[in-house]
């Protein structure tokens, strides 16, 4: 009790003993302060009035009401949404995209959770997922209506450019990585070269030229979906910059790690498997979260070779003659969509570090 | 393992070896001959190859020409019977090089686990036994960061135990020590030096040296220059190289 009273007395003098030394410690940085509180508070005060206070919210809301209201006008996510989430998917199938979307997420997650993290356990939740989002988004079998790639578009399209690029991309960069070390020069510089190569271009020029170009170069038999071969080159741009960073990663595992398993007798993949990918991963994290990030904003470049992912949607979304003016708040929600992504990614890249730290040196 | 290799071959029987940096000549026609059993000890000044040497032995490092033999078989490109040799030949680091993102038992249970398919039950056993031989068994389930140095080391030695291997090699086991830690060790390997292993300990310890080496090998810019039984050695050494060398290092 006693300690509680003393606390309860003292404690309010010196907060204010602080804030008034960081914040007022001369008259001029105190003139400044007041300045840009005052600032802040206007911003937020008009944020606040053109997102909630004046905004019409609620499909019911037509586009003259909301120029009536002067404020944000969320009737067009209310009335549009499905344009955004499902893109031209039909209409009547929208809950098939839906449910992709689902299980999709579920599949990230799941594959988020440590305790996933064995070779088969990954495998299965990975080939599960994708046959799922396949079976349903694609139709053609279980009864379910036949729907093309060309007519996918959304938040689903964008999940599926996504996990695709990442699913392939990631093992890749492993194998590009591990090949870049060689001892055989031939591969260690024909896959800096590879590498290398494909770095210096743009993402833009990889995505048209597997759109457009390489269909001339295969074989018939190897002739795919647009979708696919962009997705392919999407997760080759990946593999890239992703192979550079677990090379970095490599080179931060001290050289006794790998002779300490040498000397134990453990075999190549064993010492990668075991040793040297689990400390260079480690040491490799927070840029490959960024690459993840990288990589799930950079879907939407997939617009310039015709397919509609959310951003593209959202174009659709506001582009019909009656909700024309209202891009700002299109835009406002296809950026929160995107944090809501992104953020999860960071923070989760967070844990990792913090559960990485309790079994560091 | 010790039944698979016929007793009456050497541990390690080494023939006109040399050893090239691109034009450094590292070793300079080495030959040694270790029995089964024998503990030897290498010294010298730093940069004498000592620890080149004992790294060809388990082809850490390759020599450039030379035959090198080890219970029986001749190391050379051939990658099964390296990984073949290197199950029989345990090493202890000079940095330790513990595996950081395991714990102590994992350290320990991995190479017999993986190499030997020894069940995890029985590899988890034997590991408890070799921890407790170096008297550090209660820190088990811990993370090698944090432990001490002398700790780290005598887990180090554990691991390589824990393959059972017929011959321990030692590079400089102390060097990264404080110097109230080294002793723990040592005492290790004295007690382990009792049983019967075939050890070749590079070291500056010329105390261990006294104590339990059947040999000290003096080396000195990649020759071997001096092999005694300890006694003559550090009594009577035949080479000025080695009687400049005991006077640096027991001067004080």
């Amino acid at each position: 009790m006693n300690t509680l009273a003393n606390s309860a007395a003292v404690a309010p003098p010196g907060r204010i003993r602080m804030l008034r030394k960081r914040y007022f410690p001369t008259p001029l940085q105190g003139l400044v302060s007041v300045v840009s509180a005052g600032l802040l508070a206007l911003i937020l005060w008009k944020l606040l009035n053109w997102a909630f206070l004046s905004a019409v919210f609620g499909a019911d809301g037509s586009a003259a009401d909301c120029r009536a209201a002067g404020g944000a006008c969320w009737s067009v996510i209310a009335n549009r949404w499905r344009i955004i989430f499902f893109g031209l998917y039909p209409y009547a199938e929208q809950w098939r995209s839906a449910l992709a979307c689902v299980a999709v997420v579920a599949m990230i997650v799941l594959s988020c959770i440590p305790s996933f993290w064995r070779p088969w356990r990954l495998a299965a939740v990975w080939i599960v997922g994708t046959a799922i989002y396949y079976i349903l988004m694609k139709g053609g079998v279980l009864g379910l209506r036949y729907v093309g790639e060309e007519q996918w578009g959304g938040l689903a399209l964008t999940l599926f450019i996504f996990v695709a690029t990442c699913l392939i991309g990631f093992p890749l960069s492993i194998v590009l990585a591990l090949l870049r070390r060689s001892n055989l020069p031939v591969i260690s510089r024909g896959t800096g070269l590879l590498i290398d190569a494909v770095r210096s271009l743009p993402l833009l020029a990889i995505l048209f030229a597997f759109a457009v170009v390489v269909p001339f170069m295969l074989p018939g038999w190897l002739q795919t979906g647009k979708l696919y071969r962009v997705v392919f080159g999407a997760g080759l741009f990946f593999a890239a910059y992703q192979a550079e960073i677990i090379r970095g990663g490599l080179q931060g595992v001290p050289r006794g790690q790998e002779e300490a398993a040498m000397a134990l007798g453990i075999g190549y993949w064993h010492r990668v498997g075991k040793i040297l990918l689990p400390q260079a991963m480690r040491n490799a994290l927070p840029a490959t979260i960024n690459q993840f990030v990288i990589g799930f904003k950079e879907t939407s470049l997939v617009i310039v070779v015709g397919f509609f992912e959310i951003l593209a949607s959202g174009n659709a979304a506001y582009g019909t003659g009656e909700w024309t003016f209202a891009y700002r708040e299109v835009y406002a929600f296809i950026a929160l969509i995107y944090f809501v992504f992104t953020y999860s990614l960071s923070r989760y890249g967070a844990y990792l570090e913090r559960r990485m730290a309790i079994s560091s040196r | 393992m010790a039944d698979t290799h016929p007793t009456n071959v050497p541990a390690v029987q080494i023939n006109g070896m040399n050893k090239f940096y691109g034009h450094f000549h590292a070793l300079k026609n080495i030959h040694l001959t270790v029995h089964r059993g024998e503990k030897v000890v290498v010294c010298g000044p730093s940069g004498s190859g000592k620890s080149t040497m004992i790294r060809c032995i388990n082809r850490l490092e390759e020599h450039n020409s030379g035959q090198i033999t080890v219970l029986g078989t001749e190391l050379n490109d051939d990658v099964a019977s390296i990984d073949g040799i290197r199950r029989e030949v345990g090493m202890v680091f000079q940095h330790f090089n513990l595996f950081p993102h395991m714990t102590v038992l994992e350290n320990c249970v991995l190479a017999p686990m993986l190499v030997r398919k020894t069940p995890r039950a029985q590899a988890e056993a034997a590991a408890m036994r070799y921890l407790e031989k170096v008297r550090i068994p209660e820190q088990a389930l811990k993370y090698p960061g944090q432990l001490s140095g002398g700790q780290q080391q005598r887990v180090a030695i554990a691991r390589s135990l824990c393959m059972e291997p017929e011959i321990l090699l030692f590079d400089e086991p102390t060097s990264a020590l404080d110097p109230e830690m080294i002793s723990e060790v040592l005492d290790v390997m004295v007690h382990l030096a009792t049983e019967g292993r075939t050890m070749i300990c590079v070291t500056h310890e010329m105390g261990f040296a006294r104590r339990v080496a059947d040999r000290v090998i003096f080396m000195d810019a990649g020759e071997i220059v001096e092999e005694a039984p300890p006694e003559m050695f550090f009594q009577s050494p035949s080479s000025e190289r080695t009687k400049q060398f005991l006077s640096q290092v027991l001067g004080h």
